[in-house]
């Protein structure tokens, strides 16, 4: 071998090695699990798919799984419209440096660098049914009959964490668009102005169809989250996904089936790495297919 | 019918002031060009009659219509951009299709004025292609043939050729020559390109640090340029000028040799202008004319330039025969071929009659 190999080997294998053990070997294992049988730390028989048909037919975990996947379902499509879409809105009213777009920058990104926790807690503050800013505000308002225990009731638990996920991640997209619309060259959109002055075909004819690969980026990355989503309705919902499951979200339940939780004690390794494996598996394909079928619509400028 | 006026025009960026008041007639049919050098604000004045920057302070009326407060899309003009600004995610087709269709035309109306243009173009195989896969000069033809489409008024072309290799660039400059004979609209033209505005244009407008040094015909400003800028802007290589002393019948250079050049303005001193064709060289020093040193010489196949140094240290041009070549360091004689001397203020740089 010679000496640039023998550097170069040098340099590869301790890191190859390090992602190895420590991120390959466990994915690996974690996979493994899922075919056995499990009772607390102590591995049994080898039982095929036995896990995963349990996971998805046999009650009530079918049920549980069922409903969290919904969640989840509502989760992703809530978050591309409030988060997503609304990140492209801000993006293009900081990019036409509208008033106060200098400020604006870093207000809209300022909660992204903040930390989950605190934002949870921030907003677990502010839903609290009596001395909540929000009841407050509406009562203030005059619109007191609006007034509820956001985070206590069904019907509103999940879009109250989603709506303090939105406000927290808004910025990301927003500065992804930012920067995809600067790319833009300013040329191009002196010609648009030539020939229309309206802002909606703007947006969806030129500015849209040319930012393509920060939406590549921005949904891709969404479709992921939204799916691996646990701090959030862990922290302002609990463990549970209470009320009643209705924050429940395949994070948090494979966490509860894996390791157990307060309430039940259970914990069951095999049926656990099932559903990591198979939320593994469905943001694998799904993203794999989200990025091909938005690559295909890129222009290269 | 096309006339647009300026009058007044001044703009403002933040504190910059960038035109300091613009006066200019062009009339319809008209092809005009703005040349300067950069920085003059030949664009900026072209983004302001586009619309799309707007001004700060004056008037500009389109066919006696004040157009201030008219937006770019509605105001009957279409515009040329450096870079072409296709939309990239656009064929051909579409690219000149999305003005036109903005416009409100039938869908026959469109396809039939694509037709039209791409036949005049020769864009008719490439209608299907994306930008990127078009070369420079086809890129170019599509810009114009998207100007072309929407049937404007005005032609606005910022540096049209700034972006094609010199072949390319007088291939296309005949073509849009012929374009406006053609279509007979009304064009407006920037460039820092004098051969560009030499060609093209019927009026010449000579920008210079924000403001109009001159508007004329290529021919008066090539014959009467009314001032030292437009003087050295004008003509390649460029005019000298000297700095002379004149007791009424000759021309002097302290050290340097006198030209008696026949009439001359009633000035004590002044600046002689002289184009390379303007001067004759003799080796050697005479009494008669002014002494130079031969620094370099250019030799151009079917002429040659010969750069020579006065006695006050100007570099001054001539064009001599190919065959008339001179060595570094030799000693000349300049005469003045009376006829083509401009004379301008030692103060102001203007043109001094006679």
């Amino acid at each position: 071998m010679t000496g640039r190999g023998l550097w170069i080997t040098a340099l590869i294998v301790p890191p190859l090695a390090f992602v190895a053990l420590f991120i390959v070997y466990p994915i690996v294992s974690a996979f493994a699990y899922a075919f056995f049988d499990w009772q607390g730390l102590r591995r049994l028989d080898f039982v095929g798919l036995e896990n995963f048909h349990t996971v998805l037919f046999v009650e009530p975990y079918r049920s549980w799984t069922l409903n969290a996947f919904k969640n989840n379902v509502i989760v992703f499509f809530a978050l591309m419209v409030l988060q997503n879409g609304l990140g492209f809105i801000l993006a293009y009213a900081l990019w036409r440096e509208l008033p106060g777009a200098r400020f604006h920058r870093i207000a809209v990104f300022l909660p992204v660098v903040l930390s989950t926790i605190i934002v949870a807690y921030l907003f677990k503050l502010f839903y609290h049914p009596l001395f909540g800013v929000v009841n407050i505000s509406l009562k203030g308002l005059g619109l007191g009959f609006l007034a509820q225990p956001w985070l206590g009731q069904s019907g509103t638990a999940l879009w109250s964490i989603i709506v303090a996920q939105a406000w927290h991640m808004v910025g990301f997209p927003t500065l992804v668009f930012l920067a995809g619309m600067q790319r833009i060259p300013g040329e191009i959109l002196d010609a648009v102005r030539m020939e229309t002055e309206s802002e909606w075909v703007k947006i969806t004819k030129i500015v849209w169809p040319l930012v393509a690969p920060s939406a590549t980026i921005v949904f891709t990355l969404l479709f992921v989250g939204a799916f691996n989503w646990f701090e959030l309705p862990y922290i302002m919902g609990g463990l549970d996904g209470s009320p009643f499951g209705s924050t429940d979200v395949l994070g948090l339940y494979f966490y509860r089936t894996a390791f157990g939780n307060v309430s039940s004690g259970q914990q069951d390794f095999g049926l656990g790495s099932a559903l990591a494996v198979l939320i593994f598996i469905f943001i694998a394909l799904v993203a794999g297919v989200i990025t091909t079928r938005l690559r295909a619509r890129e222009i290269q400028l | 019918m096309a006339r647009l006026s300026l009058r007044g025009i001044k703009k403002r960026f933040r504190t910059a002031d960038v035109l300091h008041g613009i006066d200019l007639e062009i009339g319809d049919r008209e092809f005009a060009v703005f040349v300067g050098p950069s920085g003059c604000g030949k664009s900026t004045l072209l983004r302001l009659i586009a619309g799309l920057d707007p001004i700060t302070e004056g008037e500009f009326f389109l066919n006696d219509q004040r157009m201030n407060d008219v937006p770019p899309s509605r105001r009957g003009i279409a515009m040329v951009f450096q870079s072409y600004a296709l939309y990239p995610h656009m064929d051909v087709y579409e690219n000149m299709a999305f003005g036109a269709r903005l416009m409100g035309l039938s869908k026959q109306e469109v396809e039939g004025r694509i037709a039209d243009t791409a036949r005049m173009l020769r864009l008719e195989a490439l209608l299907k292609r994306k930008p990127r896969e078009l070369s420079g000069g086809q890129r170019q033809r599509v810009a114009i043939g998207r100007a072309l489409v929407r049937k404007p008024e005005v032609f606005l072309l910022d540096e049209p050729l700034s972006n094609l290799d010199a072949a390319l660039r007088s291939e296309v400059r005949l073509e849009i020559a012929k374009l406006h004979r053609d279509i007979g609209g009304t064009m407006v033209y920037v460039t820092h390109d004098q051969v560009e505005a030499m060609t093209l244009a019927d009026k010449i407008v000579v920008m210079n640090a924000g403001r109009i040094e001159q508007v004329g015909s290529p021919r008066e400003l090539y014959e009467t340029p009314a001032n030292t800028f437009v003087a050295t802007f004008i003509g390649s290589p460029r005019m000298t000028l000297i700095d002379v002393a004149s007791d009424g019948a000759r021309l002097s250079l302290a050290n340097g040799g006198s030209v008696a050049t026949g009439p001359l303005p009633s000035a004590p001193s002044l600046k002689l202008g002289l184009r390379p064709d303007a001067v004759r060289l003799t080796r050697g020093h005479f009494e008669d004319g002014l002494w130079a040193t031969v620094v370099y010489t250019e030799y151009l196949g079917d002429n040659a330039y010969v750069y020579s140094r006065l006695a006050d240290g100007t570099l001054l041009a001539a064009r001599t025969t190919p065959n008339d070549l001179y060595a570094p360091d030799e000693a000349v004689t300049v005469t003045v071929e009376p006829s083509s001397a401009h004379y301008f203020s030692a103060e102001d740089g203007r043109r001094l009659a006679l």
